[in-house]
This record gives structure tokens, sequence and C-alpha cells, in this order.
């Protein structure tokens, strides 16, 4: 009798934690979902007053894609975007994970304002850099090509690992490496083998964290680049769809849509490891 | 180099101490090999963030034009910002923007972390469903409601006219000023939460069961364990979510760029969009600079607070 | 080949820095990149492009055309011009040649030529491109800035197209309440100025004294146009007006509910583009005038080539090219009457005279101005512009703002504009 009640109020609080959660759902989802529908509407019933918005009524097309895929370089603008993305991040992880590790693990001089400077890096406003960036990136002949985002979308992803990193560093048990230098091991080989592996959820996150931030970068990416064949696929589609005063609805929010989808396997593979590795950066940081 | 030292030693070979030995020495010594870890992060910073930025202050003090160099002017720009209403407002909706925003972030971030920490069923598909506003690119989700705030196609007034909830044509939600801050509020924050809500979540997730167990002891209601235990052992992680979440609302661009370009008069203007438009499109290089930088003690101020703050906890 | 430049760019970057990065590609073609918008009309570019191939092919090198949306183009330009490369041309909008007076070739020589071989260049398209240092940009096309209106709707209300700005009030004010307002944008976007200062015109008001220094808002003439956009606004529009971007008003005739915008002819030509039964209902009349005249103040855009190019011969040839009859005359039927040319000689186009609905659009030109008239245009008129000063100041006053405290903080915005100009060096 007794576990049938308790079975009954299990159940009856677990509905009342899906019906909390769904106006969080229905917020988180719903322009996507109007974002799909859009998509596959004819651009006679989207720009019908007397239609519904939720749904399709005459029959669902696919041209807003066709367009997407024949007309513009959809392709290689997710390509451009993958590798930018891939290459930055992890040039990245790698100067943080060996920054992280000096300002959380060593000591010496000035180790303390170094920390505050790096982290107060992520203070500058992308907005008032990128006048003067664009000048060093043509200095160092960049300018136009992929490399030119590869090489300074660090400025914003260093600082952030970084500290993420440093948090994540400080769990690590400082007895495990001092045994591992006792027993000669160098200090990079201590970092490497015995520190690394036991940071994997917080590396993992923050190369999450900076795989998003490069695939959503904007202004950089408008600026330094202005090939279509070298272009990310977030400035490609705001680019080349919009048409002063005609926007392409339709092909836009495909585009919106389909470049979301390597982001998103992304954070399926990896989001328990993104929420672990949050615990403790942030925690410790 | 280990293992050769020592076919070199097992050999007969006397170790000289020499260079490579001498320069592993020197490397292993804690101060140099600090140094040296830190060394391509702060030449990167440096190059590509200081010295933009050391240049970003010079435009400000100077009357420069884009792409023409003008004379040094001292305070001239920041004086003429700051007599100018247009900016005075800027930074009243900069505030009036980010306080309102975090104040729903954190409160309904909190909420939906607890929410998401019961052991539900589907709880990764869950998880990842609250995640999708921040994974996906923000230039291209603000379209989407763009075009959901359409003066004459938006879906929210078309649903509330047919709930009778308000008379048509109902609000114009980019056009009157209090409509427009909430419109821009509502999608900062519906593009924030999730990073709140994982966060807080992460930090849900690490608390010790055993706290709670004592306090159900106690006889303690669940709102009594949550003022009690989880709220006082979250407040570190919320310290830094709210810190990021700061910079990243005050610095906002994109969300207003898109949905209002500063309007309906100057009403939405954050700094950043402030900025562009004085600096880029108007070609006063030295004033957009000067705008730009006022962010940045602001900055600053709530930033070195928090850490503060962090740093006693 | 691209792959193995750029590594070669990067490794030289890093590398000895400036020096070697900058070693000319010998074994390559040359390349002329042009910087453009994304064209309201798409056909347009591709008729471009192509003419970009054909000159390519002809001369031994390749013309690269990149476009992207015009809102973005400012914050492009704006790099190019800081770090003083990037494409080689730049298509430029209004006050862009005075913008970038210090850093665009001057191109008299040019202008000259291709002004005298087809019967000159109308004034105002010229205007906007004569800095004091000399033609900075090469006129290329102006879009006509008509009536555009829903023939059902006025056929319904018994109108005819209205002549004056006043005649629009009186018609607005029985349209709304038959269901169908008209509209004119009173916010952030470019549309709201276009109008703004052609109804400025017409009834007798200014934004800038014709020395193009001294502010010249408050007047009464400035307080009538503000009281007729209040009264429009409240008997004859709808809020919405006040959210508009470029393209709402657009969205707004085409969706069958609005009968009157002021807008190019874009909506027409995406109707019909997109077969759109609507096509049918929309006709366009010259922009109405007032008691001061009749007065239009269209986009104006031009060619500008940069300094730092180093093809500037090539550019100059090319833009020889796009200025032939043939070829002018080709881009303008694939923009279906949206391109205006800027030669006397080209206006003839039979493109105009052959659709009914077009055919008075020509005529616009007889009396349009650069913005900024009286005032020759300068560096102040585009951030005039791009602060949207005259589209706020009616905004405070439609939400209540009296109209002469609004006139005072447009005339001190304007002040603004003016106060740190551009110095030409």
């Amino acid at each position: 009798m007794a576990t049938a009640a308790s079975a009954r109020a299990k159940r009856w609080a677990a509905a009342r934690s899906y019906g909390n959660l769904a106006p969080f759902l229905f917020f988180a989802l719903f322009p996507f979902y109007f974002m799909l529908v859009t998509s596959f509407k004819s651009n006679a019933e989207l720009y019908n007053l007397k239609s519904v918005p939720f749904w399709i009524q005459t029959g669902a097309i696919t041209d807003h894609y066709g367009y997407l895929f024949q007309r513009t370089e959809f392709f290689t603008w997710i390509k451009n975007s993958v590798i930018i993305s891939v290459v930055a991040t992890s040039a990245s992880l790698v100067i943080a994970i060996l920054a992280g590790y000096s300002l959380a693990r060593l000591r010496y001089r000035g180790v303390a304002s170094f920390g505050t400077a790096v982290f107060i890096t992520y203070l500058v406003p992308p907005t008032l850099l990128f006048l003067p960036l664009s000048q060093v990136v043509v200095r160092l002949g960049l300018s136009d090509s992929i490399w030119a985002l590869i090489v300074t979308y660090p400025t914003f992803l260093v600082p952030f690992s970084t500290w993420l990193l440093m948090g994540y560093f400080r769990t690590v048990p400082r007895e495990v490496e001092e045994c591992a230098l006792v027993d000669g091991a160098s200090r990079m080989q201590t970092l490497v083998k015995i520190v690394l592996p036991m940071a994997v959820p917080g590396i993992v996150c923050a190369a999450l964290f900076g795989f998003t931030l490069c695939w959503n970068e904007f202004i950089y990416a408008l600026t330094f680049v202005s090939q279509s064949s070298q272009k990310t696929a977030v400035v490609g589609v705001t680019a080349d769809l919009i048409r002063g005063d005609i926007y392409y609805w339709g092909s836009l929010m495909a585009g919106a849509i389909l470049a979301s989808v390597p982001t998103v396997i992304v954070y399926v593979f990896f989001l328990d490891y993104y929420v672990s590795g949050l615990t403790a950066g942030a925690v410790k940081g | 180099m280990a293992v050769g030292q020592r076919v070199l030693e097992s050999a007969g070979f006397r170790q000289e101490p020499g260079r490579l030995t001498r320069l592993r020495a020197w490397w292993e010594q804690e101060h140099v090999f600090g140094y040296g870890l830190i060394t391509p992060a702060l030449v990167l910073l440096v190059c590509l963030v200081a010295y933009p930025f050391g240049m970003a202050i010079y435009f400000s003090l100077s009357d420069y034009w884009v792409g023409s160099p003008g004379a040094f002017v001292g305070l001239n720009n920041y004086r003429e910002i700051l007599s100018n209403d247009v900016f005075r407002q800027t930074v009243q909706n900069s505030f009036v923007f980010t306080a309102i925003a975090l104040g729903f972030k954190t409160v309904l971030g909190i909420w939906l972390a607890l929410l998401l920490a019961r052991n539900l069923r589907f709880k990764r598909l869950l998880r990842g469903a609250i995640l999708l506003p921040w994974v996906i690119p923000t230039a291209l989700s603000v379209l989407g409601w763009w075009w959901m705030f359409d003066s004459l196609y938006s879906v929210v007034n078309w649903t509330a006219i047919r709930l009778h909830l308000i008379t048509a044509p109902g609000p114009n939600w980019l056009g009157q000023t209090a409509y427009a801050m909430t419109a821009v509020i509502v999608v900062n924050v519906w593009r924030g939460l999730p990073f709140f809500a994982i966060t807080v979540l992460a930090g849900l997730v690490s608390i010790p069961r055993e706290f709670y167990e004592a306090a159900e002891v106690d006889g303690a209601s669940s709102w009594q364990r949550f003022w009690t235990v989880t709220l006082p052992l979250l407040k570190p992680v919320l310290a830094v979510v709210i810190l990021f979440s700061t910079i990243f609302t005050f610095g906002d661009f994109n969300i207003v760029y898109v949905l209002t370009r500063g309007g309906p008069v100057n009403t939405t203007h954050l700094f950043a969009t402030y900025a562009y438009q004085i600096g880029l499109q108007g070609g006063n290089l030295g004033q957009g600079a000067a705008i730009s930088l006022f962010l940045f003690p602001m900055l600053f101020a709530v930033v070195f607070l928090q850490l503060r703050y962090i740093r006693k906890e | 080949m691209q792959t193995r430049r750029q590594f070669f760019r990067v490794t030289a970057g890093a590398g000895a820095g400036l020096a070697l990065a900058q070693a000319p590609a010998l074994a390559q073609k040359r390349e002329l990149t042009f910087f453009s918008w994304n064209h309201f009309v798409p056909a347009s570019d591709d008729e471009l492009r192509k003419q970009a191939e054909a000159f390519g092919k002809a001369n031994n090198c390749t013309v690269r055309v990149d476009t992207v949306a015009h809102l973005q183009m400012p914050a492009k330009i704006a790099a190019e011009a800081q770090s003083q490369s990037g494409h080689d041309m730049l298509r430029t909008a209004s006050a862009d040649t005075f913008l970038y007076e210090n850093l665009l070739v001057t191109l008299d020589d040019l202008v000259d030529k291709l002004g005298k071989a087809a019967g000159g260049w109308y004034p105002f398209a010229a205007e906007m491109n004569q800095t004091k240092s000399g033609w900075k940009g090469v006129p290329w096309f102006w879009v006509s800035f008509p009536g555009t209106y829903n023939m059902a709707h006025y056929k319904k209300a018994g109108f005819e197209p209205p002549k004056t700005w006043d005649e629009l009030l009186k018609q607005g004010k029985v349209l709304k309440k038959q269901g169908n307002p008209v509209g004119i944008p009173i916010s952030h976007c470019s549309d709201a100025h276009s109008t703004y200062w052609s109804v400025a015109w017409s009834m007798g008001a200014k934004v800038l004294e014709p020395d193009g220094k001294t502010p010249g808002i408050k007047s009464e003439k400035t307080e009538r146009v503000i009281e007729w956009y209040k009264e429009l606004y409240r008997d004859a529009m709808e809020p919405e007006v006040l959210s508009w971007d470029d393209a709402g008003n657009n969205r707004f005739i085409l969706s069958g509910k609005g009968s009157w915008i002021h807008n190019p002819i874009s909506p027409y030509n995406s109707a019909l583009a997109n077969k759109q039964p609507i096509a049918d209902d929309i006709n366009h009349h010259n922009s109405p005038g007032g008691p001061a005249g009749q007065h239009s103040a269209p986009p104006i855009l031009g060619l500008g080539i940069w300094k730092f190019s180093k093809n500037v011969e090539l550019a100059k040839e090319f833009i020889t090219y796009l200025f032939r009859k043939e070829n002018f005359d080709a881009w303008i039927v694939a923009s279906n009457a949206f391109n205006h040319p800027p030669l006397k000689h080209f206006a003839d186009h039979p493109i105009w005279a052959r659709n009914p609905k077009f055919a008075m659009l020509p005529k616009e030109a007889e009396f349009a101005h650069p913005r900024g008239w009286p005032a020759h245009p300068n560096d102040a008129v585009q951030r005039i512009d791009d602060n949207y000063i005259m589209a706020d100041m009616v905004a405070k006053a439609v939400n209540g703002m009296p109209a002469k405290r609004a006139m005072e903080w447009a005339e001190e915005q304007v002040a603004r504009a003016v106060k740190g100009q551009l110095k030409v060096s």
C-alpha cells in the first residue's frame, strides 16, 4: 500500500517536473520550429496575411534549400567554418593548456598579475578591436584568407580557455604531480602524462566552448575576408541572402538551420563532458 | 633524453655536465618553466589584443577618421560624447538592458537548473534541447526572432490576437520604446539562459548529497533546503556565471544591430551598436573608439568587484 | 594554386613579414577586384559578373566581384580604408566619396571622357562624386524613388495618385478607414531619410544652409513638415512604421494591406519575379511635390578606386567597359529598370517607355538632388543620415515631443555631425 502511494507520489513529482520544464522547452525550441516551418513554406504562403503561421498549409517545398545549394557556395562556407573552428580551437587549447598550467600550478614572480592580465584581455570588445586588428592582419600578409581568422580567433579563445583550465588544473591533487617529479619525470612529462589525462573533461569543455565561439563569430569574419569562397557559414548566409529591401526569408532560415547542425552534433556527443568540465572549472576558478 | 643518458652511462661514458643537461636543468627550474609555458599566450595577447587596444586608445585621443589619421586632441572626443544626449541615452540603455536581462537569466537559470538536475527520463535529451539557443549562431537565430517580431507577420501577435489576449494589430514590438527594449531583452535572455542553466547545473551536480540528507533529517521543507543548502553552496558558481554573463550582455552587438539598429529613437542603442554607428558608418573613428572605451572601465569595475568576491569565497 | 599562394603568404607573413609577403606573384594573371553590394535585383549582379568575365577574357586578366548585404558594407569598407589594403574598386553610396576623399583616386579625366561621350552627367549624380579635390567616383547609377500604390485600393476609394504630399495626407485618412493605410518609415533605416529629404524640400525646409556647415533646421517650414508627419502618422498610418527596416514597406505593400509607399520599384520587381498576383495591382507615380515644388532624394551610387590599388589603370578600363552603351543597356535590362543611368543619353532606354508602370520614372531625374541640398554634399551629410537624425526628430515628435523641442534636438545633433568634419589632406 505504502509503496504504491510512494510510487504514485514519485510519478506525480516527475509529471510536475516535466510540466515545469515545458515552458522552458517551448521558449528554447519554438524559434527553431518556426524557422524550420518557414524554410519549407512557399513564398506565396509566407507572405499571405491570412495563412496560419504555425504550420504549412499549401504543401512543403524544398526550393529554399535548392536555392541555397545551387545558387550559393553553402558547402564551401561550411567547410571553411569547420576548418577555421577546428584549427583555431586546437591551437588555442595548446596555448591555453600551457598558460593555464603555468598560472595554476607554478610559483614564480608575477604569476598573479599575469593571470589578471590574461583575464582582462577578455573584456576588450571586438567591435573596438577589429579595425586596428585589420591592420595587423594585413601586415602579417593574411588578409582575405581563412588564415586571417585562424590567427585572430585565439584572441578571444585563449583568455577564456586559460581561465577555465586554470580552475581545472587546481583540482588535480598536488601530490600526484610531486610523485611524478620525484620519480624523475620532467616537468613537461608530468604535465602531458599525469595532469592532462586528469583534466580531460575541462579540456573538452574548453574545446566545445571555443568551437561554438569560433563558429558563431561574425565581425572579424565579415571584415577580414571578402571572397565568397573564403567566407564562413554565418557570414556567407547573411551576406549573400539579404538583398537590400528584399529578404530571402525561406533560404535564410534554411541556411540558419543547416549552419547550426555541426555545432549541435558536437554538443550531443560531448554534453556530459561539458557539464562536468564546467563544474570543476567554474567552481574552482 | 632520459633513456639516452642511461644508455650512455651504462656504456661507461662518464657524463660531463654537457650543454644539453645544463639546458635541461635550467628549463626544469620552476620559474623558468612557468615563464616558458605562459610565453605563447602572452605573445599572442600582446600582439593581437594589447597592441590593437593601444591603437584604439590612441584613436580615441586624436581626431582620427577612418583611414585618415589626425592631430592629437586629448580628451576632446570623450568630452564631445559625454555632452551628447544620445550617448547618455546609450549608457542608460546599456544598464537597463544588462540589469534586467541578467536578473531574468539568474532567476530563471537557477530554476531551470534545479529542474534539469532532477533524475528524469530523457535527461540528456532535455539538457541538449535546452542548450540549443546557446549553440546556434546568434547572427542567424536573431533573424528568426526578427521574423517573429515583424510588424505585419508577427507570430506572437497573431497568436495573442487569436487567443483574444490583445486586440489587433497588437504591440509593435520593434517600434515602440518599451516593447523594443522588451524584445531585445527577451532575445538576449533566450540566448544566454542555457549557458546560465547548464553552468549552474554543473554546480548543483557537485553538491554532495549528504548536505541535503542532513537538512532533510532536520525536517526542512524544499524551499528551506534551497535557501539554506543549495544557494549558499552555489554562490561561487553563480558568481562566475554572472561575471561572464555580464561581459556577454554588456558588450552585445548582434541582437540590437539586427533587430532595431538602435531604434526607436536610440532607445535600444548599446555601446557596441552606437560606437559602430559613429565610428564606422559615420567615419569618426576617434569618437567611435572613445564610445567603445567607455565600456571598458565599466566592465572592469564590475569584474573587479566580482573577482574580489570570488577570491574571498 | 590558391592554396599554394596562401601558404606562401602565411609562411612569408610569419617569417619575414611585410617585404616578402608583398613579393609580386609573377606567374599569376592580373586580378582586378571589385567590392560591391548585393543588388536589390539579383539578376543585375549576374549581368555585372558576366560583363566582368567578358572584360577579363578580352584583357587577359580576371575580375573578381565580391558582394555583400548593403548593411554590411560600411564595416568592410572601413576595414579596407584603415588597413590600406583590400579590393581595387568599390561601390560608393551616398557621401562615401567625401568620407574617403583622402583615400580615393581622382578620376577627373575618366569622368570627363565618359560624360562627353554620352550627353553629360545629371547634375545631382555628378555633385555626389565631386569633392573639393576632384571627382572621387564615377556616378554609376541612381535609383528612382517614386510613389508606389495599390491600384485596387485607390480605385475603391475613388482616388487618383497624389500629386502633393498634402494630397497624400488627405487620401491616407480615407484609405486608413478603408483598412488600407499608407506607409512611410519613421525609423532607423535608409528609406526613412530618402523620404524625409523629399518631403522637407517639397515644403521648403532644409537641413543644412548652402555653406554646408550651418544647421538650417529650425524654421517654420520644418515645423510644418513635422506637423504633416504627425498627422499622417496619426490618421493615415499605423504604428508599425516606427519599426520598419528597409524591407518593412516592401512587405507592407506586397502583403496587400498597404495602399501607398515611397520606395524604389523593387517590390514590384520582386512580385513579378515571384509571380505574386499583387504585381498586377501595383503601380508607380512620380514622387509627390509641395508648395516649394517637386523634389526627390534618390539613392546615388558610384564607382571608386582606392589609392592603394595596384591596378588603377585596369580599374579605369573596366569602368569604361561597363559604360559602353551596349553593356550599360544590358545591365539596365537585367535590373528590370531599377538601375537608372546617370548619363543623359543612356536614359532614353526603351525599357521605361515600354512598360506604362515605368514610363514616368526617368522624369524623376529632373527634380532630384543629392542629400544635403541646397548645400553641396559633404561627409557630414553622411553622418546626418547614418545617425538617423531626421528620422529620429520626426519619431520624437510623433511620440509626443513638441515640434520646437524636436527641432532643437535635431539642430544640435546636426551641429555635432558638422563640427568634426574630416580634414582633407
